[in-house]
């Protein structure tokens, strides 16, 4: 395979940064282009960062660390919520599916004889029970569905 | 200036442990994490990004995420690299999310013809692009070796190599020829 670069290269830039030559290193150096272009970057490089290092103010940290909490709390709040969503969510399946269980009970029950058997009631009485049921069970769900529905569209 | 002193390592090693709390003491630790690195990696997202604003911006953020993030036990070299991969992700996405033609270019700021290199380095930063200009800093002005610098890039240590050595035959290019002392 061939050999791409030098390998001594990361070695000599090494110990341009620290200054710990060695006669064998520096030897080579003056003799390998590619070691000579690598020092040569190196060094530009190097003057850049110093000059980059001046002109630095890195924000206090404890600003970033507080930061970090804030975002971390908001992160567990986002999950307790969505548990919470789910939890609702499942609640409203279930009062659905226990009203129209109930309202199929209602329907098997023979209205006519139950009104007959209870002296003064009028069959109205049960339709109004009935549709005071269902109102409430909408009353329920509309919030929980125009809150979804405001979350999607938000996103 | 790539080498991490005894004390900022011990205070990385004593900081990033398992299980660590955010208490004034972890807020502590955190300070001397970051004053022995944030100029480092401010110095980096600066020279990749070209813009010293991008560069204040990602440096809060990449503290920001190393902080919530549950990481496992790492030494100081080994916390430096993490906090190197979390900038140069947030670089590449940035610069994915937004058409930002200034990244493209390094800024002024900092970057100005170099008289005692004898090499021009703002005209051979311009001709790389932000994935070269990376890998130079990695290795010329933080000395990562090829494996650390696969480790902070996410790329393999061999496409390291050989990016590498393009990126310096690019910006060699520009090298101008030693001033003869008379």
């Amino acid at each position: 395979m061939k050999q791409i670069g030098c390998e001594h290269e990361m070695g000599a830039v090494r110990a341009l940064q620290t200054g710990q030559w060695t006669a064998e290193l520096r030897q080579h150096v003056a003799g390998c282009p590619d070691c000579s272009q690598a020092l040569q970057l190196a060094g530009a490089l190097q003057a850049v960062a110093r000059r980059a290092d001046r002109v630095c103010q890195p924000p206090d940290p404890h600003w970033i660390f507080e930061r970090s909490r804030r975002r971390t709390r908001e992160i567990g709040l986002r999950r307790v919520s969505r548990l919470l969503t789910a939890i609702r969510i499942v609640a409203a399946c279930y009062v659905v599916v226990a009203g129209g269980w109930l309202l199929r009970g209602f329907a098997a029950v023979q209205y006519h004889k139950v009104a007959a058997a209870m002296p003064g009631a009028p069959s109205r009485f049960a339709l109004i029970g009935a549709t005071v049921a269902a109102v409430c069970v909408l009353g329920g769900l509309l919030p929980i569905l125009r809150q979804h529905a405001g979350r999607g569209s938000g996103r | 200036m790539a080498e991490l002193g005894m004390e900022d390592a011990s205070a990385i090693a004593a900081w990033v442990t398992p299980g660590r709390a955010q208490t004034a003491t972890g807020e502590e630790g955190f300070r001397q994490v970051y004053e022995a690195t944030s100029r480092p990696l401010w110095g980096y997202l600066q020279h990749a990004s070209g813009r010293p604003d991008v560069a204040d911006d990602l440096l809060q953020e990449t503290f920001c995420n190393f902080l919530s993030r549950k990481t496992p036990p790492m030494d100081a070299a080994q916390t430096r690299s993490y906090l190197f991969r979390i900038a140069t992700n947030l670089l590449h996405n940035r610069v994915r999310s937004r058409d930002d033609a200034a990244s493209e270019e390094p800024a002024d700021c900092g970057i100005e013809t170099d008289e005692d290199a004898r090499l021009d380095v703002r005209e051979a930063m311009r001709q790389l692009k932000p994935r070269e200009r990376e890998l130079l800093w990695l290795a010329y002005v933080e000395g990562m070796s090829h494996a650390e610098i696969a480790a902070a890039t996410g790329l393999q240590a061999m496409s390291v190599r050989i990016l590498l050595y393009r990126a310096r035959q690019k910006a060699g290019a520009f090298l101008r020829p030693p001033r003869v002392e008379s």
